[in-house]
């Protein structure tokens, strides 16, 4: 049996958590500040990936206006990744990071774009962080898309 | 591949390929042609392919030829001019070497197209120099690469008319121009002919549109060439561009194949020989059997579909060894009605495949046209 005093305690509690709960669902978004995105922003993201997917595809195909726009030289023989990746074809950005026998190590994607700047292109690799090397990774995984993630296969 | 497409290809199969046409109906049965038939009545998955295939380093085709001999073909040299790349150069330098080093000699070469890499009149040049070396008698047919800078005007200088045909110890060889009919995609963008140029140079890109193609013209003039030749007797076509369709989007094709096909129908015993794909092809349309070569200036992938099931793939090349992967071949017509074509494939003793792992398509992609040529000021209304 429940007494008089503890019924009232219980029902004073569940008030107190009640207002809480309903405190959280009318002021919690606003105290969180996170409003949903919107279309317009959604939009904008994409063009923003959109615009070093372009950079990248220009700097794969060996265009030298944006080569020297984001200051690399990725050739001095004439050729360009896509010569021998066409469409960023063999490149398998899905496959990484993985064991590189022609680096004999354990590889990133970045490690391989450097590695063939330097080896077949006889270029001059880029700092992993920089625009050039982002906007390459872009073009490249943009490119597979649909590609199903198979980490580590050689 | 699109539900579409692939029954397009389905049907277009059903007609180009009935039940029991095949090349040469005087065919050996060889080992490997009888696994080839083998093929052709299953769906054979890949790793039913790899199981099959015997190790063999040539493909046999078979032939009447009067007496044996041999002849040689290089291709795709793509050369710059020296300055800028003495790689390309060496790798010329050794397959006219090799050639010349022949024994018995080989009783011609073919030269397969794109022997300059931007159409430029030092990189035409220049692959003439290299190729004096070799005494033999040479045949030119152009790639896209030679022909768009100046549309042909040097390539025709250096090598007069691009199609021809000859006779050889009874076999008629024609060699056709594969390139030169593009449609005008620079005129109204108001290209230079150095874009121009670019845009052909570019196998991915989407400019330049479905330029290969053998043209109404050309294909009457097939027809006359052909038009004395007994049904029976061989036939090898040479041409830059594979005569079927494999890969429209790098124009490994040629947009008027189904009318080349309606031109070479009545004769049994036909061999194209092409060059542009940078790679092992084996593949059979109609009676006609095609054969796919190396280059020797790089190896392209295999597309990421459309490769013909009757081919067995060449090896993973080593990107870090510029010999690898590439390469020259020779065709051995023999007294046995045999043809053998050995791919000379540097550095290597096994061209195909032994595993299902070691073949570059053995990790599945899916992969999208460029973007970049897509928009202004190329961007197509």
């Amino acid at each position: 049996m429940i007494n008089t005093s503890t019924f009232l305690c219980i029902l004073r509690r569940s008030t107190v958590a009640g207002a809480i709960v309903a405190a959280a669902v009318v002021v919690g978004p606003a105290s969180a500040n996170k409003d949903p995105v919107t279309p317009k922003q959604l939009k904008l993201y994409q063009e923003a990936f959109m615009e070093e997917v372009r950079k990248g595809d220009l700097l794969f195909h060996g265009d030298a206006a944006m080569a020297e726009q984001l200051g690399v030289k990725l050739s001095t023989t004439g050729w360009a990744c896509a010569m021998c990746h066409p469409m960023a074809s063999d490149t398998h950005p899905h496959a990484f990071p993985k064991f590189q026998q022609s680096m004999a190590k354990f590889a990133t994607l970045r490690d391989m774009i450097n590695w063939c700047i330097e080896k077949p292109n006889q270029g001059e690799k880029i700092d992993p962080e920089s625009e050039a090397m982002k906007a390459l990774e872009a073009y490249i995984t943009w490119s597979n898309t649909g590609s199903v993630l198979v980490p580590g296969k050689y | 591949m699109s539900d579409e497409l692939d029954r397009i290809r389905r049907e277009m199969h059903a007609v180009l390929q009935p039940p029991g046409v095949r090349p040469d109906d005087s065919l050996q049965i060889t080992r490997r042609t009888f696994i080839h038939r083998s093929l052709l009545f299953g769906a054979a998955s890949v790793g039913q392919t790899f199981a099959w295939w015997p190790l063999l380093n040539t493909i046999d085709v078979a032939h009447a030829a009067e007496a044996p001999f041999k002849f040689a073909w290089i291709s795709d040299t793509h050369l710059y001019e020296r300055s800028l790349n003495t790689r390309f150069v060496d790798k010329v330098v050794r397959a006219v070497q090799e050639v010349q080093a022949m024994d018995p000699p080989a009783d011609f070469l073919i030269f397969g197209g794109d022997l300059a890499q931007l159409g430029k009149i030092e990189e035409l040049e220049l692959g003439v120099e290299l190729l004096k070396d070799l005494k033999i008698k040479k045949y030119y047919i152009p790639g896209e690469h030679d022909w768009y800078l100046d549309m042909g005007k040097k390539w025709g200088e250096l090598f007069g008319q691009p199609n021809w045909t000859f006779d050889h110890k009874g076999v008629r060889f024609i060699g056709l121009d594969t390139v030169s009919r593009g449609p005008d995609y620079w005129t109204a963008k108001k290209m230079t002919p150095e874009e121009r140029m670019g845009h052909m140079a570019t196998l991915d890109g989407t400019v330049a549109g479905a330029w290969a193609g053998v043209g109404r013209e050309q294909l009457d003039w097939m027809q006359k060439t052909l038009a004395d030749w007994d049904k029976s007797k061989p036939i090898v076509i040479f041409s830059h561009n594979p005569l079927y369709e494999y890969y429209p989007p790098w124009n490994f094709w040629v947009r008027d194949w189904r009318e080349v096909n309606d031109v070479l129908k009545p004769y049994t015993k036909v061999t194209n020989i092409h060059g542009h794909v940078h790679q092992v092809l084996y593949n059979e349309i109609g009676s006609m059997r095609s054969i796919g070569m190396l280059a020797t200036s790089w190896p392209w992938p295999y597309a990421p579909e459309g490769v013909p099931k009757l081919t067995k793939p060449m090896i993973r090349v080593d990107p870090g060894d510029h010999f690898d992967g590439v390469g020259w071949e020779t065709v051995n017509v023999n007294a046995d009605d045999k043809v053998d074509v050995e791919y000379i494939m540097w550095g290597r003793k096994e061209v195909f495949v032994q595993t299902p792992e070691d073949h570059d398509k053995s990790i599945e992609e899916v992969i999208r046209p460029r973007i970049a040529d897509n928009q202004y000021p190329w961007a197509n209304p």
